[in-house]
């Protein structure tokens, strides 16, 4: 169900140009944009994911060494940017870099670039700069919790003893040295797997690119507009070469990237025994003042584009006399849908409906591929686990335009009438989500002691009693986040969406925002309703996201 | 006659686990088999349990051959080294686990065997507040409730202290022959398998294999 879509769209795209996926890839040089589309994705997220780095490795070591209080709560707000939907993230940064917003208030106008940044454009040479060191901090911004939660749950756990080992031996005398000889090989996979995993969501961001640089292409960006006249024997061919070469060169890369990751893993990891968080803590004590403008900064930097939208859906700007006003009328036309076709309510239940489905499907489907896998392992078929857990990982290195492309090249071709059919969105959505439900599902099956299983079968339950009353209550934690995420990114999901719903009643919330984003701003209501819509999006996003966390069982090392 | 094993051989990959393996128990005879860690006496209970399935031989329990049989269509009861409560439910709830279905529930019957366990104050208690004897106690419970023809003791008490290892040895069999269910009882332990068995037997002689 995953990959079929894919593989009709491959197949359709090469009829319809005459060529295969890898010499597409050299006809892109051909469009006029390609060339600076592969260059400006390919350094965006190399930036990103430096920035990235930089600015959540601190942060992940204050957070892991020290005790703090409300350490969850501090954990909980730092995680939110990623959950956070990324139509909702260009409008935080775009509330906070707006004329008059709080960035431009401080002497750094990224928007119109003029004044520091106007003049650090001309010293450069780089166009727009102010709109790439936005989307840049736009990505770090939401790929921070990537590294802090990869990161700190390690540092958490380490047990003491090794570093107290290691200071009193000549070797680890000085701090770069205990860096270097011991934390750096204790958390290189760690700090690997969130640079592998940032520079793969900055390179396969669209709605952040779309949004915060609009001059500038990159190749999803590119796909996801010319993905239209794509597919179409004998129209615009150079549209169907686009679509065929980028993507296969993005699958490329990004399949080269997760490898990366995964050897790095399998060569570089150290296995160590791990003590509680507690224990750990108390070695390094209470958080220095450093430490603690360190996370203060943080917080306010991961929370400050969610305020900074909510304020921005209230405080109108008066045409008349170029002042601003409180009132909560973008909130009234929002929720009525005076300026859209479908009211942010009537997007709101199909973005729940489309959610709850697409959670159905990939909360069973992702079940039975993790438990199939984990089978094969119990049973010793360890290859052919490693082969479903591979295949079951590649739609991660697929993006939501390719897969949306996908479905509208592919599926559609083969069954046109799914056009007119409400629940198509569901597909590309369950796509999406699958491969997360089963990253969630199969350490929580690994996990699982089997004695429980074989317990209840000598006190005579059948297979099918066992997995009611033991399989599912056990696994219960495992299944509410997958569930709660795969709702979270359903209703946040924006590329396929935007390829598949660009003009029905069917339209999204994520989808509501940007066709409000897109008007003419003449009225001056209209950025502030799309403010109203993108914080309702991002109030449903946060209560799943504390649901989740209610659930998440935290242990060392992982998303 | 309880339980019979005629020539059992059982093989993981290309080793010999079991080979040859012949067993035979009365009405309510406790057998302990007595041998080092690693030799396979895991591996001889789990097949009969039908977790594992020979290469060769039959399992017959009390006339019924068991080898086509579901671990779960076997009545054959089983304590493993760690005891297994299921960590989603309470003190109770585990002992209530041996009724596949509401109805079938005989709470005269769980308060009897929990007061003979010595195990009824604890009845509303969460599993995590249990000792290691305790918690084997509440296994040793459910599995009796469940009438089994054949209980098989995997070093169930291998992980406790002396003195409660001696109590709990000194109370299962108490308990086995006041039901007269017949028991396997495997370990490592001279002295826990002479408290437990009516008869020891040395896995080498079981397992010929051991003993070329």
């Amino acid at each position: 169900m995953i990959l079929i879509p894919i593989w009709l769209a491959v197949d359709r795209l090469m009829d319809v140009t005459g060529k295969s996926p890898f010499t597409a890839i050299f006809s892109l040089s051909e469009h006029p944009l390609g060339t600076e589309a592969i260059y400006f994705s390919f350094v965006q997220a190399l930036l990103s994911a430096i920035l990235t780095l930089a600015i959540g490795l601190p942060i992940a070591w204050w957070l892991g060494r020290h005790q703090w209080k409300h350490l969850n709560i501090i954990r909980a707000a730092l995680t939110l940017p990623f959950v956070t939907p990324t139509i909702v993230a260009a409008m935080g940064f775009l509330a906070l870099i707006k004329t008059g917003g709080p960035i431009e208030s401080i002497g750094i106008d990224l928007r119109f670039e003029s004044g520091f940044i106007g003049w650090l454009s001309d010293a450069t040479g780089i166009e727009n700069s102010g709109h790439i060191i936005a989307l840049l901090m736009a990505h770090a911004w939401f790929n921070l919790a990537l590294v802090i939660r990869f990161v700190e749950p390690k540092i958490a756990t380490i047990p003491p003893r090794f570093e107290e080992s290691i200071r009193l031996l000549p070797i680890g005398k000085t701090r770069f040295n205990r860096a270097r000889y011991f934390w750096w090989p204790m958390l290189r996979t760690s700090i690997g797997s969130a640079f592998v995993f940032t520079f793969i969501f900055s390179f396969t961001s669209f709605a952040l690119v779309r949004w915060l640089a609009p001059d500038m292409w990159t190749l999803e960006a590119l796909m996801a507009i010319e993905g239209g006249a794509a597919g179409i024997p004998n129209y615009r061919t150079e549209a169907s070469l686009l679509v065929l070469g980028g993507a296969t060169l993005q699958g490329i890369i990004l399949l080269f990237a997760l490898g990366l990751a995964g050897y790095w893993e399998q060569k570089k990891a150290i296995s160590n025994d791990i003590v509680s968080e507690s224990f750990a803590r108390k070695t390094a004590g209470k958080p220095s003042p450093i430490a603690r403008i360190g996370v203060a900064l943080a917080l306010s930097f991961a929370l400050a584009p969610l305020i900074s939208m909510l304020f921005s859906s209230i405080r109108i700007r008066d045409r008349t006399n170029e002042s601003y006003g409180w009132s909560t009328e973008a909130w009234d036309i929002a929720l009525t849908g005076d300026l859209t076709y479908v009211s942010a309510l009537e997007a709101l239940s199909n973005s729940i409906i489309y959610a709850l489905a697409c959670m159905v499907v990939s909360v069973l489907l992702g079940y039975a591929v993790a438990s199939s896998i984990h089978a094969f392992e119990s049973n010793g078929k360890k290859k052919t686990a490693r082969a479903i857990d591979l295949l079951s990982m590649l739609p991660l290195a697929l993006s939501g335009v390719m897969i949306g492309l996908g479905v509208l090249l592919g599926v559609l071709k083969v069954w046109p009438e799914l056009f007119q059919w409400y629940g198509l969105p569901i597909i590309p959505h369950a796509m999406l989500t699958t491969p997360f439900v089963i990253r969630i599902l199969l350490p929580a099956l690994r996990s699982l002691d089997s004695t429980y299983d074989e317990t209840a079968a000598m006190l005579g339950y059948s297979q099918f009693q066992r997995f009611i009353k033991v399989r599912i209550p056990l696994l219960k934690n495992s299944l509410v986040v997958a569930a709660t995420l795969s709702i979270a990114f359903s209703l946040g999901e924006f590329g396929a969406s935007w390829i598949l719903l660009r003009s029905g009643s069917w339209d999204t919330l994520p989808i509501l925002v940007d066709q409000l984003m897109a008007r003419p701003k003449y009225f001056e209501l209209v950025e502030p309703v799309a403010m109203a819509t993108a914080s309702l999006l991002m109030m449903i996003t946060f209560i799943l996201f504390v649901i989740t966390e209610r659930f998440r069982e935290h242990q060392g090392g992982g998303f | 006659m309880t339980i019979e094993i005629q020539s059992l051989t059982l093989s993981y990959d290309e080793n010999i686990i079991l080979s040859e393996c012949n067993l035979r128990l009365t009405e309510g005879e406790i057998l302990a088999i007595l041998g080092p860690s690693g030799c396979g006496k895991t591996t001889l209970l789990r097949a009969i349990a039908g977790f594992v399935q020979p290469d060769n031989g039959t399992i017959h329990l009390n006339g019924r051959i068991l080898n086509q049989l579901q671990p779960e269509e076997r009545n054959i009861g089983m304590l493993f080294q760690r005891p297994v409560l299921f960590p989603h439910k309470d003190v109770l709830g585990n002992i209530l686990f041996a009724y596949r279905r509401r109805k079938d529930r005989k709470m005269k019957d769980v308060d009897e065997i929990m007061r003979d366990m010595g195990i009824l104050s604890m009845k509303n208690q969460s599993i995590e507040t249990l000792s290691g004897g305790e918690a084997q106690r509440v296994v040793l419970a459910r599995a009796l409730l469940t009438n089994p023809e054949l209980l098989l003791l995997d070093e169930p008490l291998s992980s406790l202290d002396l003195d409660v290892r001696r109590q709990l040895a000194l109370e299962i069999r108490a308990t086995l022959k006041s039901k007269n269910i017949a028991a396997i009882h495997v370990t490592h332990d001279h002295e826990e398998a002479a408290i437990i068995g009516d008869r020891i037997i040395e896995w080498s002689e079981l397992n010929p294999l051991e003993s070329e």
